[in-house]
């Protein structure tokens, strides 16, 4: 009986809408670019963070994330990078972290909290509760729906 | 700073929109549900019901007034759209059904600047561009239909009658040629393309945040045209080929904007106040809220217990019922109130929680541009 | 022991968060309730329950996770009428239907621990709130299914609540546009909040009264010997 599940509208409809960022279709050659570059910043902000200096590892963490339909163990990585620099800051630090940080720049790091929420198993759920509540305070309910609406998840 | 004139047309339930007559002293709403009322005036300065035209089957979604033929439009979810011509010799409103031709909802309705067309947004993934046939004595209308993925949530004219805007769900906002042979006279727009048959696109903007669009304005001019988008922005294009330029905020999407002179914006939406943006120098700078809304007493109530509240439940105002802003609930819809399109003095809005509010714009305004 | 469980959860629908439904009553914009009782005035932190080492980092989390939660759904509490795009004439929460992918948005999870999470889902017209409730024990993971059962057998006196939960998660609610039109919408978060708040307290209780009822029941029980 599988032919009565299929949907028909699927094949008859040429107008439907197509989510840019949910079809495979990411080259490899983007991706093996992007796997570079995430594993440059992973080093990069380790540096950082062995010098002591949580802002520009947040910083940096935050440039250019891999998103939409980019290879899952990419993001997974850079997910990764960006916890440490998130997990390092103390917890005075974190609002003028925050504050520092441009407008699209929060809008990132908040769909990052986001991220890390998502697994609690991985990443302490705290730290980011903490880094969530600074970043509403900054930003605002705007943030929050600007990652509601992002297809490009991270 | 003169306060907000309020005035509670239904109470507990929402006014899905709501339209003026030309002289401020009729205004058409509908109380979400399949009915459009019309009210008048008082000389109390209230508002009395006069008609109510019961004519859609399924929740009314837009209404509009033509100013000068003192004409109504109305548009419902149950797929039709009624034109409403007052009959004076017996006092009532006679409806006219338009042949839409669509098989989903329709969401939107706008009168042209000239109205002798108005435009049908819809679910069907169309916009049905209707104009008079004399010779048939009928409302007739055609599609828009290409590159529409999704439901279309408003459409807006450009002031000259021929090129219409529209915002979708596929987070995209579109600018259409809905010129009409016969109807419309030819013009030369260069900032939005060559030719202008029906139908062409000439202007095609999405958001990289993505969001669906909820509603499209032009200014005055019609070189600008104004979009908000669920995610907590607005956008502002000049001409097709101009990169449009995105100015996100802090709070709750905008869902109704207009134009409030060519250089400033008022949008309305889920924050239960109006937001101003205004354009100074090359920038476009969000202003602020228009209502700054009045600090409630401080309830007498021991502050031990409010902190706990905070702290026990991340609780962030007092446990009160109300909001301090003049609405409150979402406002579904703003419009002009007074002044000319290119200098808005007041303006009108109406939200869930049944009330028009007519705000004096440069009163509120000013308030803003201080903080 | 079933009986402690009920008269306990009965306790709690008895001060029903929000006005129970009649279709004589119109409930429009009504004022959801009364949000402190008797129950709310001890002290807050009453989190800890018994001897646990991550106790008192937990109850240091409680006061960000509820404002997360507070402030991720209102912003995703932002809903309007939205007639379906897919079959004629229908009107429906399009988070279930599913069928239309563009008006659905990301889902998102805020957790304060491995085991208390909130899932929730937005869409154009409605949102899904889906909570995974603390269960430390045995007893409190069937106290907890007992509890989140009764509530969502009787879930028309709740209007938001889900018949069922998502997979994954206890208890389920479905905010749609009807619910925002008629009810505050600050006070439909604040109910969810409540809810969470109470939920926990509720079961740690229930699990006192069963622990010392067991006790008691132990002790008359040797006393024959």
């Amino acid at each position: 009986m599988s032919h009565r599940k299929i949907d028909v509208d699927k094949f008859d409809d040429e107008d439907a809408f197509v989510d840019e960022n949910a079809t495979a279709q990411g080259s490899t050659a983007v991706s093996a670019q992007t796997e570079a570059d995430v594993d440059a910043r992973a080093t990069e902000v380790r540096n950082y963070l062995s010098r002591g200096d949580t802002g520009a590892a947040v910083v940096k963490a935050l440039e250019n994330p891999p998103a939409g339909r980019e290879v899952t163990t990419v993001k997974d990585k850079n997910t990764a990078t960006v916890m440490a620099a998130l997990a390092a800051a103390k917890s005075g630090d974190i609002l003028n972290i925050v504050k520092s940080l441009d407008s699209k720049q929060v809008d990132i790091l908040m769909k990052y909290i986001y991220r890390g929420m998502a697994s609690p198993e991985l990443y302490n759920s705290a730290v980011l509760l903490a880094w969530h509540e600074k970043a509403t305070e900054v930003a605002g309910l705007g943030s929050i729906v600007r990652v509601l609406t992002d297809r490009r998840t991270v | 700073m003169s306060s907000p004139e309020v005035f509670q047309l239904a109470i507990g339930t929402p006014i899905t929109c709501h339209a003026f007559n030309k002289d401020r002293t009729q205004v058409a709403v509908s109380p979400n549900n399949n009915d459009v009322e019309i009210y008048q005036k008082g000389k109390t300065g209230g508002w009395e019901l006069l008609h109510t035209l019961a004519k859609h089957d399924k929740l009314v979604t837009s209404i509009d007034w033509a100013p000068n033929t003192n004409r109504l439009v109305t548009c419902s979810q149950d797929r039709n759209a009624y034109v409403w011509d007052w009959d004076a010799s017996q006092s009532k409103w006679e409806p006219n059904l338009c042949l839409l031709r669509i098989n989903r909802a329709a969401t939107f309705v706008q009168w042209s600047p000239k109205e002798n067309k108005f435009a049908v947004a819809s679910g069907a993934r169309l916009i049905s561009v209707c104009y008079f046939e004399e010779e048939n004595n009928w409302w007739v209308s055609k599609h828009i239909k290409k590159p529409i993925r999704s439901t279309i949530t408003s459409v807006a004219w450009h002031p000259d009658n021929i090129l219409l805007a529209a915002g979708s769900t596929d987070m995209k906002a579109r600018v259409f040629s809905a010129y009409i042979k016969g109807v419309d006279s030819p013009k030369a727009y260069p900032l939005w393309g060559e030719k202008f048959p029906f139908n062409t696109l000439c202007g095609e903007f999405g958001s990289e945040g993505g969001g669906w669009v909820h509603s499209v304005a032009f200014s005055p001019s019609g070189d600008y045209v104004a979009w908000a988008s669920h995610d907590s922005t607005i956008m502002i294009a000049h001409g097709r080929d101009n990169p449009a330029i995105q100015i996100p905020f802090g709070g709750l999407p905008l869902v109704s904007l207009i134009f409030a002179s060519e250089t400033s914006i008022v949008g309305v939406g889920h924050d239960c106040t109006p937001f101003l943006f205004v354009l100074r120098g090359q920038q476009w700078e969000v202003i602020g809220k228009l209502d700054q809304g009045t600090k409630k007493a401080a309830s007498s109530s021991s502050a031990f217990k409010m902190f706990q509240q905070m702290d026990s439940r991340a609780q962030q105002q007092n446990p009160e019922v109300e909001l301090n802003t003049t609405h409150q609930n979402t406002i579904t819809c703003v419009r002009p109130y007074a002044g000319t399109p290119e200098n808005v003095t007041k303006f009108s809005t109406s939200g869930v929680d049944g009330k028009l509010v007519i705000w004096d714009l440069l009163a509120s305004g000013m308030a803003g541009l201080k903080i | 022991m079933k009986r402690t469980a009920c008269c306990d959860v009965l306790q709690l629908q008895a001060q029903p968060a929000i006005p129970p439904f009649s279709s004589s009553t119109i409930i429009r914009q009504a004022p959801t309730p009364p949000p402190t009782t008797e129950k709310n005035d001890p002290p807050a932190p009453t989190r800890s329950h018994g001897p646990r080492t991550r106790t008192h980092i937990m109850s240091n989390t409680l006061r960000p996770y509820l404002s997360a939660v507070r402030s991720t759904v209102t912003a995703a509490l932002c809903l309007e009428n939205f007639s379906s795009q897919v079959v004629e004439r229908h009107n429906k929460p399009e988070i279930e239907a599913r069928a239309t992918p563009e008006v659905l948005l990301t889902p998102v999870t805020i957790s304060r621990n491995e085991n208390e999470r909130v899932l929730i889902e937005a869409s154009v017209n409605s949102i899904r709130v889906s909570i995974s409730i603390k269960q430390a024990d045995e007893i409190e993971r069937i106290l907890c299914h007992k509890f989140t059962r009764f509530l969502m057998m009787r879930a028309e006196n709740f209007f938001i609540l889900r018949r069922k939960p998502v997979p994954g998660y206890d208890i389920s609610f479905l905010i749609t546009n009807t619910h925002t039109e008629t009810m505050y919408k600050h006070k439909l978060v604040d109910f969810v909040i409540q809810f969470m708040e109470e939920v926990d307290k509720e079961i740690s209780e229930m699990k006192l009264c069963l622990n010392a009822r067991a006790r008691i029941v132990a002790e008359s029980f040797l006393q024959q010997f």
